[in-house]
């Protein structure tokens, strides 16, 4: 079986099994696992603090003003890398008909040229992500594998996916056999890292609004 | 159809046929220009072959429908047979012959004694090799065993046609005869595969003409293909690619974008990865090619090109299904299945935990306090 | 086609194509043939070597092919290739310059290019034709000398 083929048959269909069998037996986990009573008086009510918990999945979308000097050049760096991908993921031809096959749909997409310029930008925002947690005193010392290799995972995916589009680096059914096998690796690894920040970041953001709401602190 | 020495060359046998010199230059400059050479080289490449003699040709077809030697001698224009059999010498093809019978049979072993290690060996078909190869035999021996015989005293093998070249669709699943492709069985000879289901004519001429014209087998790719011809693949060379890369694509057949001669990329189109000359050589004599004539293209000229998916799923499509597809209702199914399993994993590993924790804690103790410091 | 049949319910539409805007410059592509010419021009007056372009493997709309055609014109020569199908080769407005169309029985074009040379190189006859048109000419002449009974006139 060639390189293609075996990206987007077999491999493709254990990456896919793995990563919704990753992402719920971590979610589980650590939801249950966070399950403790809160004992003290609530200072709300239960629909005042549901409805906190739904507003910190908003709220903590962007820095209180005291921190913005300090974290908001690498809040603009991520958000500004996360759209790009989000963008060329979602909106360029050949994905929609991946992802749409998926699902059974069909949404509008990009002219390639538009998403080619955004995988630029987007790319060279990941070097800069990178050279700032090599170079910066205090993140060089937090960094660890998980944060590396996250970055590394997510970054040659959009790398051979230039390559693929741009027609560089060998035949064009190779590279994009590289391309889709890079994304099962992505599926594979999502559920073991950081990047399952992606599911984390909402029910803990709700659960802690929540609490906090509870307490009489809405954050 | 024995030939007494000196064979006369092949310039002699144009003059005797009353093909003029003349003539015979404006079809190579022709051929030229199909194989991507300058024009001028067409009158080199006239004099190279008037000087030579006419290679024995041996053709033999095994588990094919003909639509290879179809596209070979239904071209329009006539001048290619004309100018194919005159360069050639077609000591034996069983659809094309008029002898038949044991004649037929002794005509080929006589001129594969007469030129032993010199004639070229064309084959179309694929080769069955399943309960000894009795699915493909004439005069009562198998395809297999009648290709390793032609196959010893053989200076070269060109496999005309997907199915030789690949299996083909007598390959695809189950492949309930066993078929190969010639290459899986001759390992000792040069091979050039020449695939397409069928091969556009002037490519399978060519490809003869520059095996004379040179003398040895011509510069092949990987997948032993011609690379004046399959260097390229069709999205590479075709003319509806500004409307890839501007994001216009027809969405279903008929629709507005389909009339307007857009990108066929979502409707399934293979061109990406495949190659062939189909966007510059055209077919019928340059007349058009699928996608030109909006149908998107199916791959033929590459290996497995009948299982990988439907025609008309784009390539991207995941392809894991039986057949060879995932449809919406499987992947839910497969994530959900998943996804409760991991479910599973994670709140029994979760009990295991909180036994652990309280059989190290002691029962009296509330474990979830306890383990928040 | 009856009026329910799934056929006569696809509309049909009628495309009009648009009258050719007369511009007075030539586009960006034929420029660039033409300064190709030029060059290989001066190249075969330097080294007296020939050159063609295939008009093929050009990806020329019609409307550039139109242009091409009109911007070199055409010359005083013309000729007719009768070989299996008359081809033409025309000499441009540009001397040197040659519009050369191979075409088979069925008229259909086999080729197609410009050549540069001084004289098209398919009009030149090589030396060993010279010498078999001299034998069969020596031949056809004793033939006809040797007393056979008939008129001792030659026709060639």
């Amino acid at each position: 079986m060639d390189l293609v083929n075996f990206a987007r048959g077999p491999a493709l269909k254990a990456a896919f099994i793995f990563f919704f069998l990753g992402v719920a037996w971590r979610l589980i986990n650590v939801l249950l696992l966070m399950h403790r009573r809160d004992l003290s008086e609530p200072r709300r009510s239960m629909a005042s603090s549901l409805l906190g918990g739904l507003k910190a999945i908003g709220s903590r979308s962007w820095p209180h003003p005291e921190f913005i000097p300090r974290t908001g050049a690498g809040e603009a760096l991520g958000y500004s890398y996360h759209i790009g991908l989000f963008l060329v993921i979602l909106f360029f031809a050949p994905h929609v008909a991946f992802f749409g096959s998926f699902v059974g749909l069909h949404w509008p997409t990009l002219p390639n040229s538009v998403t080619t310029i955004i995988s630029v930008i987007t790319f060279t925002l990941l070097l800069a992500v990178l050279f700032r947690r090599v170079t910066h005193r205090v993140l060089r010392r937090l960094s660890n594998f998980d944060d590396y290799f996250s970055w590394f995972v997510v970054t040659l995916v959009i790398v051979t996916g230039l390559m693929a589009t741009a027609h560089v680096g060998g035949p064009y059914p190779t590279v994009l056999g590289l391309h889709i096998l890079s994304f099962d690796l992505l599926l594979v690894w999502f559920p073991l890292g950081k990047l399952m920040h992606a599911f984390y970041l909402f029910p803990t953001r709700a659960i802690d609004g929540y609490l906090l709401t509870r307490r009489g602190a809405p954050s | 159809m024995s030939r007494s020495d000196p064979q006369p060359t092949i310039g002699e046998l144009l003059d005797r046929n009353g093909v003029s010199r003349r003539a015979f230059v404006k079809y190579c400059t022709a051929m030229a220009s199909v194989l991507a050479l300058p024009p001028l080289a067409g009158r080199a490449m006239a004099e190279q072959l008037r000087a030579a003699r006419r290679p024995s040709v041996i053709y033999l077809s095994f588990q094919e429908c003909t639509g290879c030697l179809e596209s070979l001698t239904r071209s329009f224009a006539p001048t290619i047979e004309s100018l194919l059999f005159n360069v050639i010498s077609l000591d034996y093809d069983d659809t094309l012959m008029a002898a038949a019978g044991q004649q037929a049979e002794e005509a080929r072993a006589q001129a594969m004694k007469a030129n032993y290690g010199k004639y070229l060996l064309v084959v179309d078909g694929s080769v069955p090799t399943g309960e000894g190869g009795v699915y493909d035999c004439a005069a009562g021996r198998s395809a297999l065993d009648i290709l390793t015989d032609c196959a010893r005293g053989a200076a070269a093998i060109v496999c005309v046609g997907t199915c030789s070249s690949f299996g083909g669709i007598p390959f695809a699943n189950p492949n309930p005869t066993g078929a190969r492709a010639v290459s899986d069985i001759i390992r000792d000879k040069p091979i050039v595969n020449v695939s397409g289901c069928p091969p556009i004519a002037e490519v399978i001429t060519g490809t003869l003409l520059q095996y004379v014209t040179l003398g040895r087998v011509p510069e092949l790719d990987a997948h032993l293909r011609p690379t004046v011809f399959f260097g390229n693949s069709i999205h590479d060379r075709c003319y509806r690619r500004p409307f890839y890369d501007r994001g216009q694509f027809a969405k279903s057949f008929d629709d507005e974008g389909a009339r307007s001669g857009w990108c066929l990329y979502e409707l399934g189109c293979k061109g990406p990865t495949t190659y062939n000359a189909c966007a510059t050589v055209k077919w019928n004599g340059g007349v058009s090619f699928p996608i030109e004539s909006g149908h998107p293209c199916l791959g033929c000229a590459e290996p497995d090109f009948w299982d990988g998916g439907s025609f008309y799923s784009p390539i991207p499509t995941p392809r894991w299904g039986k057949a060879g597809e995932v449809r919406p209702a499987q992947a839910a199914e497969l994530a959900v299945g998943a996804a409760v399993a991991g479910a599973v994993i994670g709140a029994g590993s979760v009990l295991l935990a909180g036994r652990r924790t309280r059989h190290l804690q002691g029962p009296e103790q509330d474990s979830h306090e306890k383990k928040e410091e | 086609m009856s009026p329910g049949s799934p056929l006569a319910r696809i509309p049909v539409r009628v495309e009009q194509r648009p009258a050719a805007a007369a511009t007075g410059t030539i586009g960006g592509g034929v420029a660039a043939i033409l300064t190709e010419i030029a060059t290989l021009l001066e190249r075969l007056a330097a080294t007296g070597e020939s050159a063609a372009i295939d008009l093929r493997s050009l990806p020329m709309s019609p409307s550039d092919r139109e242009r091409l055609t009109q911007a070199l014109g055409r010359g005083e020569i013309d000729i007719v290739l009768h070989a299996d199908g008359d081809s033409s080769i025309r000499e441009t407005g540009v001397q040197g310059v040659w519009w050369t169309e191979y075409r088979d029985c069925d008229g259909e074009v086999l080729a197609a290019f410009i050549e540069i040379t001084r004289v098209p190189e398919i009009l030149i006859v090589p030396v060993g034709e010279l010498t078999r048109g001299a034998v069969q000419l020596r031949e056809m002449a004793r033939t006809a000398a040797a007393p056979q009974g008939e008129s001792t006139r030659v026709t060639i």
